[in-house]
C-alpha cells in the first residue's frame, strides 16, 4: 500500500513538473520572441502616456523574472485575464468552448467504446474468420486515413449533395438557448451526426484492436475451459470473457481522449463547431493572445491530466503492474 | 536476433503480403511523381491559366486543357497536385529522418546508461508527450514566420518522443544480454558497445518508426497547411485543400477538393500498409489471416 502511495505521489510530482515545463515553454514563446508584443495589440492612435499606462497595467515594464513568476502564478490559478476583442474574461469564454467540445467528443467516445468493444470481442472470439479479417482491416484503414479529408468528403456527400444533414455548426439559427436545452434537442443531434461519425470511424479502432488482442489471450486461459466444462452456452462464455478483456480498455480510454483532443482542431474547423480548437484558431487569427494562450494551456493540461489518470488507474485496476 | 543482414531482407518479407506489395508500389509511384512531377506538370503551382481569348480559366471542370480542372483563381489543379507531391515527399522524408535519428539517439543513450541520464531524458519525453501538436505548432508558427523548414522542425519535435521510448525499452532488454557482457569483458568501451553491438539490433525498430514518421510528417504538414499555417510559397496538398475549403469548393468544385484529398489518403494508407506488414512480421499476434 505504501508502495502504491509512493508511486502515486511520484507521478503527481512529475505531473506538476511537466506542467511547469510546458508553462515555461509557453512563456518563452509568448514573451521572449523577437518583436514587442505591445506593437501588435495596442492601437496606433493611443498616446505615449496611454501606452505606458497599459504596459504598466500588464506588467510589461517589470523585469522578466518577475513577469515569469506572475505568469506561472496566474496560469496555475487559471487567471487568464480578459480577451482583447470579446470584452469578456478568458476563463468564461474557455468554459463555454470546452463544454461545446465535450458535446462532440463525449458521445463519440461512448459510441466508439461500446461498439468497439463488441466488435473487438467478436473478432477475437472468432479468430481467423472472415469477420475478424474484415473488421480489423476496415478499422485500420479508417484509422490511418486523414480524418479531416474524411470530414470534407462526408460534408460534400451528405450535406451539399444529398442535403440530408446540416453543413456544420452545433445548432441552427434560432435554435435552443443554453447548454442543457441545446444538447437535449434533436437539432443538436442532427448537427452531431457527421462530425460524430468521423470521430467514431477514427477512434473505434483502438477499442477494437485492444479488446481483440486481450480476448485472444483470455480465450486460451483455464477459466474459459472451466466455464465450457460447466456446460455454459457460447454467448454466456463470451460475456464472461469480454468482461475480463475490458481491463486494459479503461486506461486506454484516457490516453485515447488525449490523442483525440489534438486532432479536434481540424474537425471543429471543418464542421464549424464552436469548440476550444476552433476558438484557438480564431484567437490566433485575431491576435487575441490571452485567449490563444488560455486555450493552448487548457488543452495541454487536459492531455496531461488524462495521462496522469491513465497511469493511476493502471496501478489501481491491475495489481500485476505494481 | 536480427542482424544487419536480416534488415536488408525486410523489403522481400513485406512483399509477401499483398497489402505490403500494394503499399510499396504506391509509394514507389509517389516517389517517381515527386521526382519528375514538376517536369511533366503543364503549369507552375501558382501559374494562372488563360483561355485563347486571354480571359482567366476560372473554376473549369476537368477538360483536356486542364486535366483536373482549375481553381477559382484559374490555377491548374493537376499541376498543383504534381508539385504538391514533391513537397509532401520532402516533408515526409526529412521529418522521418530527423525524428528517427533524434529519437534513436535519445533512446540509446537513456537505455544504455540508465540512472540519472535515463531519468532526465525520459522526463523530457514525458514533457514532449504532454504537448498537443497542432495547437502548439499553430502558436509557434503564428508568432514566428511560416516556412517549410519550420514545419519540418516542429514535426520532428513532435515525432521523436515515440521513437525514443520504444528504442529505450528495446535497449533496456539488450544491454543485459550475454553478448554485451562478452563485448565488455573483451574490453570494448561504451561507444563501441553502443555502436557495434546495440545499435544494429535496434535498427529494425528505427526503420519501422521512420516509415511511420514519413506518414505522420506528410499528414501533419497537410493538417497545418489546411489550417492555413503552411509555407505560403510551397504548394502542398494541405495548401490546396485549404484554398479549396476557403473558397467553398466543397459546394461548387469537387474536382478541386478530391485530387489533393485522395492523393493524401492514398499516400498515407500506402505507407500504413507497408508498416503494418512489417509489424505483423515482428509480432505475429497482430496477424488477421
Amino acid at each position: 500500500m505504501t508502495n502504491l502511495l509512493y508511486a502515486a505521489l511520484r507521478r503527481v510530482l512529475l505531473f506538476a513538473v511537466t506542467v511547469w515545463c510546458i508553462l515555461t515553454i509557453m512563456f518563452a514563446l509568448f514573451k521572449l520572441l523577437p518583436g514587442d508584443p505591445t506593437a501588435i495589440f495596442l492601437d496606433n492612435n493611443m498616446s505615449m502616456e496611454m501606452i505606458e499606462h497599459q504596459k504598466q497595467l500588464w506588467g510589461l515594464n517589470d523585469p522578466w523574472w518577475l513577469q515569469y513568476l506572475h505568469y506561472i502564478g496566474n496560469m496555475a490559478t487559471f487567471r487568464f485575464g480578459d480577451s482583447f476583442f470579446q470584452n469578456q474574461p478568458v476563463s468564461e469564454i474557455l468554459v463555454e468552448k470546452v463544454e461545446n467540445t465535450c458535446a462532440m467528443i463525449v458521445p463519440a467516445l461512448v459510441v466508439s467504446v461500446v461498439f468497439g468493444t463488441i466488435l473487438g470481442a467478436l473478432a477475437g472470439w472468432k479468430r481467423g474468420s472472415r469477420f475478424e479479417q474484415t473488421t480489423v482491416t476496415t478499422a485500420l484503414v479508417l484509422h490511418s486515413a486523414p480524418s479531416f479529408f474524411v470530414g470534407i468528403l462526408v460534408l460534400m456527400v451528405f450535406s451539399y449533395q444529398l442535403r440530408w444533414l446540416p453543413p456544420g455548426g452545433m445548432v441552427s439559427l434560432g435554435g435552443p438557448e443554453g447548454f442543457w436545452a441545446l444538447i437535449t434537442s434533436t437539432d443538436y443531434l442532427r448537427h452531431l451526426i457527421l462530425p460524430g461519425l468521423v470521430l467514431v470511424s477514427r477512434e473505434i479502432t483502438g477499442p477494437i484492436l485492444l479488446v481483440r488482442s486481450s480476448m485472444l489471450e483470455i480465450k486460451g486461459s483455464d477459466f474459459i475451459d472451466i466455464l465450457r466444462a460447466k456446460g455454459l452456452t457460447e454467448p454466456r462464455i463470451l460475456t464472461h470473457a469480454t468482461r475480463n478483456a475490458l481491463l486494459p480498455l479503461v486506461t486506454y480510454i484516457a490516453v485515447m481522449t488525449g490523442l483525440l483532443l489534438q486532432g479536434q482542431v481540424l474537425l471543429e474547423i471543418i464542421f464549424a463547431w464552436p469548440g476550444i480548437g476552433r476558438e484557438l484558431v480564431t484567437a490566433l487569427g485575431d491576435l487575441d493572445y490571452p485567449v490563444a494562450q488560455g486555450a493552448l494551456y487548457v488543452m495541454a493540461l487536459v492531455i496531461l491530466l488524462l495521462n496522469l489518470l491513465a497511469d493511476m488507474l493502471y496501478g489501481v485496476i491491475d495489481p500485476r503492474s505494481r | 536476433m536480427a542482424t544487419r543482414w536480416q534488415n536488408l531482407q525486410g523489403l522481400r518479407v513485406i512483399l509477401r503480403y499483398w497489402s505490403g506489395t500494394a503499399g510499396v508500389i504506391l509509394v514507389a509511384a509517389f516517389t517517381v511523381l515527386a521526382v519528375i512531377g514538376p517536369l511533366i506538370a503543364p503549369h507552375g503551382p501558382f501559374e494562372v491559366v488563360y483561355r485563347t481569348d486571354h480571359s482567366v480559366l476560372r473554376l473549369s471542370p476537368p477538360t483536356w486543357r486542364a486535366l483536373f480542372g482549375t481553381t477559382n483563381q484559374g490555377m491548374d489543379v493537376f499541376s498543383q497536385l504534381l508539385w504538391g507531391t514533391r513537397v509532401a515527399m520532402l516533408v515526409g522524408l526529412l521529418s522521418a529522418v530527423g525524428s528517427v535519428v533524434l529519437g534513436t539517439i535519445v533512446g540509446l543513450v537513456a537505455g544504455y546508461f540508465g540512472g540519472w541520464i535515463d531519468e532526465v531524458l525520459m522526463r523530457l519525453t514525458d514533457v514532449a508527450f504532454g504537448i498537443p501538436f497542432l495547437p502548439f505548432a499553430m502558436v509557434v508558427i503564428s508568432i514566428t514566420h511560416p516556412s517549410l523548414g519550420l514545419v519540418i522542425m516542429l514535426v520532428v519535435f513532435f515525432l521523436w518522443r515515440t521513437t525514443a521510448r520504444v528504442i529505450r525499452a528495446q535497449v533496456l532488454s539488450l544491454r543485459v544480454r550475454p553478448f554485451v557482457w562478452a563485448a565488455r569483458a573483451a574490453g570494448a568501451g561504451h561507444l563501441r558497445i553502443l555502436l557495434h553491438h546495440i545499435t544494429p539490433n535496434v535498427l529494425p525498430l528505427s526503420f519501422l518508426y521512420a516509415a511511420i514518421g514519413v506518414q505522420a510528417g506528410v499528414m501533419l504538414e497537410a493538417a497545418l497547411s489546411f489550417l492555413g499555417y503552411g509555407d505560403p510559397n510551397a504548394m502542398s496538398w494541405g495548401t490546396m485543400l485549404n484554398a479549396a475549403f476557403q473558397a467553398g469548393a466543397m459546394r461548387t468544385a469537387w474536382w478541386w477538393v478530391l485530387p489533393p484529398g485522395v492523393a493524401l489518403s492514398l499516400f498515407v494508407v500506402a505507407i500504413f500498409m507497408i508498416t503494418r506488414a512489417y509489424e505483423e512480421l515482428l509480432n505475429p499476434r497482430l496477424r488477421v489471416l
